[in-house]
């Protein structure tokens, strides 16, 4: 069991050169105080009128649960793929069950649209299946506005 | 019989391993603190190194010179870099948490140092009637050490842009860390078509499983080469590399997680990426290309030099391929990443996985399982165009876009826009 230790070790050795690096450049750096506009969050020059968002779209939310489903099946698997040549025929039947019970939930999620980023093409409806012409193309507005062409609100 | 305990507590004390109840001989002690230092210094010169190649090749292949002044063909350029940033101010900014702002470039750099511990890079040396396999350390769960290292960096990348306090690193981290755990699963099922094949967790047992003959018994033909395609696309994502560098897309997120780190800290994290990309080279020659392996040659001495040759080499050729990818393809749009990462790659490696088992139990098992995997693809193919119809039907984006408003006496479909009789922009 003598493997961990060099990894101990690569570790504080990683902790030190990181600690070091550090003083050196606290020691090294030029230490003037900087202007209120330097500390200030970088936004390409324009002074931030408004804080950081903290809401975020749901759905990254629901990448990170349904990556925990993933996550516990591969850790399923490891153990079994280390043992599997005794297992034969009872460890593939029985890993089989698993896939297939965890597939269907992925198709299930893959056909609500869970996984789904691209942008909402269909937010506009294309134009009305008419020829495109001047009446169809154009909004008239004022008084001699007739009624809503092309486009449905 | 109190002796074993207080002195096993010394050890532990000493030594701060309390895996070593029998003690411990110096001469390991000392082959353990040669086998870290060699490992350490070689993993920052490569870093050097492999900048230089970037910056040069990435710069031959767009027509231009690249890095030529410090050094011999602009070799030490890395090196001016890195000490310049020295004597730069670090700049914490006023909104950041300053303990996790503090701890980020720790908890990116760490990993990556520790993940390379599990690479064998060579064969088996006896030097003094000590013998050792060069490699740093090899654990029996070398596999798991790993994706628990990889996993480990994923809190780097998000926990600095968290504590930047600022919009565009917490964007950026967002997206990074979406994408990282998104391709996680392929990565982690691809692996296991290797340990299926091998029939351990330990790297060296893996190498070993692949070194009877030159290139057939590589994991790279026995696994299918599907895995390794899935593996290499995974690791890519992983790592941040082109194409998938979403979370760093300069024209969209400044510098993404790290635009607000200067000076030193934004050093740590650039060489955590370069280094992760150096491990990772040399995870994929280690679980596919059979590591080490290659035809060798009897000589009187240094013969021990050859596996060395043949490992150095086949990651070179890797780390050839992430700068070719980066001088060579666009970047992904968000959903075209995810789409490839959850819809295509995971299936596939799981079926894969389903797959290599099969085959191993039978030839007719194997064929079973193949009509199965074109089953899925069928159903799956069904479910994400179901997924799309319903997105339509509902369009569950719209509901966070404001409803264009509509305006007395125009057309409703055209409000919002510019229009210049409209009583909105005419007044103004």
């Amino acid at each position: 069991m003598d493997q961990y230790l060099p990894i101990l070790v690569l570790l504080v050795l990683g902790i030190l050169f990181a600690a070091l690096s550090f003083v050196a450049s606290s020691l090294l750096a030029p230490r003037k105080r900087p202007t209120t506009a330097k500390l200030a969050p970088y936004e390409c020059g324009i002074v931030p009128d408004r804080e950081p968002p903290q809401r975020f779209p749901v759905r990254f939310y629901l990448v990170a649960m349904i990556f925990i489903i993933f996550d516990i099946e591969i850790v399923f698997l490891y153990p079994w793929a280390v043992i599997f040549r005794s297992l034969r025929t009872f460890g593939l039947i029985e890993v089989i069950v698993f896939a297939v019970i965890v597939f269907v939930s992925f198709l299930y999620l893959v056909s609500n649209g869970a996984l789904d980023w691209g942008p909402a093409k269909s937010l506009r409806p294309a134009l009305s299946d008419g020829p495109r012409t001047t009446q169809s193309t154009i909004a008239r507005v004022g008084p001699d506005a007739g009624p809503p062409t092309g486009r449905a609100a | 019989m109190t002796t074993a305990p207080v002195l096993s507590l010394i050890h532990v004390l000493a030594l701060g391993d309390p895996l070593f109840s029998n003690g411990v001989h110096w001469a390991e002690l000392l082959i353990v603190l040669i086998k870290v230092v060699v490992a350490f210094a070689a993993l920052m010169v490569s870093v050097m190194l492999m900048i230089w190649f970037e910056r040069k090749v990435i710069s031959d292949m767009q027509a231009r010179i690249g890095p030529n002044r410090a050094g011999p063909w602009g070799l030490l350029q890395t090196l001016a870099d890195g000490t310049k940033l020295f004597f730069k101010e670090d700049l914490m900014p006023d909104q950041a948490d300053r303990f996790v702002f503090k701890l980020a470039p720790y908890l990116s750099l760490l990993p990556a140092f520790l993940a390379f511990t599990i690479v064998p890079v060579g064969g088996v040396v006896t030097v003094a009637s000590h013998t050792f396999e060069l490699q740093v350390a090899d654990p029996p769960v070398g596999i798991l050490f790993l994706l628990a290292m990889s996993s480990v960096s994923v809190y780097g990348v998000m926990l600095a842009g968290w504590s930047s306090g600022s919009k565009y690193p917490l964007l950026g981290s967002v997206r990074a860390s979406a994408q990282m755990i998104s391709y996680e699963a392929a990565l982690g099922m691809s692996v296991v078509t290797v340990v299926l094949i091998a029939g351990t967790l330990s790297t060296r047992g893996i190498i070993n499983a692949q070194s009877h003959t030159f290139f057939t018994s590589w994991n790279l033909i026995r696994t299918g080469v599907v895995p390794f395609v899935l593996f290499m696309i995974a690791i890519t994502a992983e790592l941040q590399r082109p194409p998938f560098d979403l979370a760093e897309a300069d024209s969209e997120l400044v510098g993404g997680f790290h635009t607000e780190y200067a000076s030193i800290r934004f050093a740590m994290f650039f060489l955590a990426e370069f280094m992760n990309t150096i491990t990772m080279s040399a995870v994929i020659v280690t679980l596919f290309l059979g590591g080490p392996d290659g035809p060798t040659a009897h000589l009187p001495v240094l013969s021990w030099l050859i596996p060395i040759g043949w490992f150095l080499g086949k990651t070179v050729v890797f780390l050839f391929v992430y700068v070719w990818l980066r001088a060579a393809l666009p970047r992904l749009r968000y959903d075209q990443l995810m789409d490839l990462g959850w819809k295509i790659l995971i299936p596939l490696s799981l079926g894969w996985v389903l797959l290599v088992a099969a085959v191993l139990v039978g030839g007719w098992w194997g064929a079973g399982i193949f009509l199965g995997m074109a089953l899925g693809f069928g159903l799956l193919v069904r479910a994400v165009v179901v997924g799309k119809e319903r997105d339509s039907d509902t369009g569950s984006l719209s509901a966070d876009l404001p409803a264009p408003r509509a305006l007395p006496g125009s057309d409703p479909g055209r409000a919002g826009r510019f229009d210049p009789s409209s009583p909105r922009t005419s007044g103004l």
